[in-house]
């Protein structure tokens, strides 16, 4: 009975988002969009709760209980079990979705008039796509009836993790985040609101979706670094760039927002990038879910519900881009900019991203163009591809960002910084090349592009207006732009760590006996036995390793788990994290009686990376709150 | 020139240098960087160089996997069903490498028809079967 609450709940929130958003355009202002946009996010949380309840009761005659849960997985990931796949997972997107519309309504003071009347319409409409996708072709509620098996096939082992409980939620409400720059782009054109007031409305959502994105992005890499178990952080998958794009778009939208909103420039650009980042999200879960691209996400594979994202896609794509082409800001530009200014600058930026974000998209949809137009042969586009485009578009950017916050709007004045600048990342490149060298004891040419392109950004970053004299002013100076300075501190972490780690990064394979000790990388490291241990639904072999490194003496344990009842493997891999170096081992195959085959690995600097998208994380955060605080 | 029409100048060279420089760099990067999927079958026949990086696929084959004792090189067999093709690598295999499991490698062929892998590729679900191998099941039936 329950379950079918959970349905009908579903159901009125399908009626209501289409009263909503249909009536938004119909009745001008009359319609009472507070109550509805609460409604609404209770109706469709009232159908999350019961899919939740259902997974904490063991309910398998809900077949997407039962598909995903079984009665020994731990409560805890019972409970996150829920948007472990696809069905699940929609109603949190749409969730959240709901909730950017509720949080929209709450802070927007334009109340009642046109504009705001339209970014709920659009929000609505788009909602109750979602929920009209979710109820035909993946409803959570189906029953298996009317006899339900006795227990459930499981969750996969893989996502059984700390990680993974909290990476969908946030990557996903990142996603959908795009929902809110794309409504008020529409609502802009086609209520006529002014650019400064809609870009100053637009720009702490964005923010905040970027903010969100980035945090589920970097918590991705991190689930992948660890429980994958073979040490990568970054794959160039499908999925992983069905992401990635959508996250360079944002940042692209970020900053002509800033000159859209300041200069009252990049209008029509703006208005068509917040366009393009909410498509492609909309293709990332069109890519993802219908299961025409290799991926390692295995994601509901089935060609119905892919036919149906493609549908939505293009309704609002095409639609949007016909408003566009009839709504257009025709506004003449009232300021006017140089090369040498701020203006120049974010344009540069914004090409630079977007054009990095088309290659990205063409090598990832190349396998399926390439497969139409030689019948069937098929192809794959690979990580070097994607290295291949990436560094000299970081490189670029890189070089940009670290003048960026020197100029100023119009034109800028005096290069004098520019002396400054480079002496100080030289400085800085130097006393990261001795610290490297004392670290690692020895020099790797190849990452020391990256590594100048670290200081370039820290000294274009922190450094900035840095004085020992006026202390306090530089103080000052901080914290009027914490959220800027933060988030461009993370991308030069950020780069210093990708940089570090391929280039410094050791692995061994070899296979070693119970009592066995070897060296790496002037470690010993021993192996001091194998043990049988149980858990709540795994049986696994725990390899306990010591480690003596530098006079520090550690232990570390590696495990190969069986997952019952499915019978899947994992690895589990044991990691000694540091801010310099990670160690980290994995367990491969049994040989004979104790022995088996070990993977070790030395990854130094990965934490910088995580590091530094936290800080973009939490520096985009800040700004957004910021900008919120000024509206209200 | 009105500063109007400049400032539209430059955006639009900016926007056409940097797609340029996008598209030299994508071709050059696809040319070098497209790796062909073969099923045994297509391997059969075939004027690979030794030097071409190539994937390939198939079910593994039951019975067909042979492990040294002291070292991480493995051989084993994939079949489309219709030929099979003997693959050699070294190193720690994936989790959900195994017997009648669909698998995809990379890897040069080298003049004997062995098929030298670099890299077995994992998937995160045991359900899950690689669409050009599951492609080549399909054809089989």
């Amino acid at each position: 009975m329950i379950p079918e609450i959970g349905h009908i709940f579903l159901i009125s929130s399908l009626v209501l988002s289409l009263v909503g958003g249909l009536g938004s355009f119909i009745f001008n202002n009359k319609l009472p969009i507070r109550k509805i946009a609460f409604v609404l996010c209770l109706l469709v949380f009232g159908a999350f709760f019961i899919l939740i309840y259902s997974f904490v009761i063991d309910d398998f005659s809900v077949a997407y209980v039962a598909q995903n849960s079984n009665i020994n997985l731990p409560i805890y990931y019972k409970f996150a079990a829920t948007w472990g796949a696809h069905e699940g997972s929609l109603i949190l997107w749409i969730l959240s979705m709901n909730v950017w519309l509720l949080a929209f309504i709450s802070f927007d003071k334009t109340r009642n008039t046109d504009f705001s009347n339209f970014v709920f319409g659009v929000c609505c409409l788009v909602i109750f796509s979602f929920l009209l996708f979710t109820i035909f072709t993946s409803n959570p509620f189906e029953r298996i009836l009317p006899i339900p098996p006795l227990n459930g096939a499981d969750l996969n082992p893989s996502l059984q993790d700390f990680a993974f409980t909290v990476h969908p939620p946030l990557l996903y409400f990142g996603y959908s985040g795009l929902l809110l720059p794309f409504a008020i782009s529409i609502s802009a054109m086609l209520s006529g609101q002014p650019n400064k007031d809609w870009a100053s409305s637009s720009r702490p959502w964005t923010l905040l979706a970027c903010s969100f994105l980035t945090i589920g992005i970097g918590l991705g890499s991190w689930w992948a670094y660890y429980e994958l178990g073979w040490g990568g952080w970054w794959f160039w998958d499908p999925v992983e760039n069905a992401a990635f794009v959508p996250w360079l778009l944002t940042v692209a939208l970020v900053h002509s927002l800033i000159v859209t909103e300041d200069r009252n420039l990049f209008v029509n650009w703006s208005l068509l990038l917040s366009i393009f980042a909410f498509a492609a999200s909309l293709l990332g879960t069109f890519l993802v879910r219908s299961g025409i691209l290799t991926s390692v996400h295995a994601f509901a594979l089935d060609p119905e519900r892919g036919l149906f994202i493609l549908g939505i896609f293009s309704f609002f794509v095409l639609g949007s881009l016909m408003i566009f082409a009839f709504k257009n800001s025709t506004e003449n530009a009232t300021s006017f900019y140089s090369l040498n200014s701020k203006e120049f600058g974010l344009l540069l930026n914004n090409v630079l991203l977007v054009v990095l974000a088309v290659s990205i998209l063409f090598g990832t949809l190349y396998p399926l163009i390439y497969e139409a137009y030689t019948g069937g042969k098929q192809i794959s586009v690979g990580a070097p591809y994607f290295e291949f485009i990436i560094f000299p578009f970081s490189i670029l950017l890189g070089l940009l960002q670290g003048i960026a916050l020197y100029l100023s709007w119009g034109s800028t004045k005096s290069f004098n910084f520019m002396t400054k600048l480079i002496l100080e990342s030289a400085s800085i490149f130097l006393l990261t090349l001795v610290l490297l060298f004392v670290l690692f004891d020895e020099l790797i040419p190849a990452s020391f592009f990256t590594i100048f392109i670290f200081s370039w950004l820290i000294v274009g970053s922190i450094f900035i207006n840095l004085s020992f004299k006026s202390f306090n002013r530089y103080l000052d100076f901080i914290n009027r732009r914490i959220g800027v300075l933060l988030s461009h501190t993370g991308m030069a972490l950020l780069v210093l760590g990708v940089g570090v780690v391929s280039s410094y990064s050791d692995e061994m394979e070899l296979i070693m006996d119970k009592g066995e000790k070897i060296e790496f990388l002037s470690r010993d490291v021993e192996l001091l036995d194998i043990k049988d241990i149980n858990g709540p639904n795994f049986i696994s072999k725990t390899a306990n390793f010591k480690i003596l490194e530098n006079s520090r003496t550690f232990n570390l344990q590696t495990e190969k788990r069986t997952y019952f009842p499915s019978g899947q493997v994992t690895t589990e891999a044991a990691i000694d994290t540091g801010i310099f170096r990670d160690f980290y081992i994995s367990m491969g195959d049994n040989f004979k009686g104790d022995s088996w085959s070990f993977k070790l690995q030395s990854k130094p600097f990965i934490r910088w990376i995580w590091l530094g998208a936290l800080l973009i994380t939490l520096g985009t955060f800040i700004s957004s709150i910021k900008y919120l605080r000024r509206q209200s | 020139m009105n500063p109007l029409r400049k400032q539209r100048i430059y955006a639009l060279i900016a926007i056409i240098v940097g797609s340029i420089l996008a598209v030299y760099l994508v071709v050059s990067a696809l040319s070098k960087n497209l790796n062909l999927f073969y099923s045994p079958t297509d391997l059969l026949n075939n004027d690979l160089s030794p030097e071409t990086l190539i994937r390939a696929g198939g079910m593994v084959r039951e019975g067909s996997i042979k492990r040294s004792d002291a070292s991480l090189s493995i051989e084993f067999v994939v079949t489309d069903f219709k030929n099979d093709l003997k693959i050699k690598y070294s190193g720690i295999l994936p989790d959900l490498f195994s017997e009648e499991a669909g698998v995809v490698v990379q890897g040069y062929l080298d003049e004997e028809g062995t098929f030298r892998a670099i890299e077995v590729l994992a998937k995160h679900d045991e359900n899950y079967m690689p669409p050009e191998v599951a492609k080549l099941m399909e054809e089989a039936e």
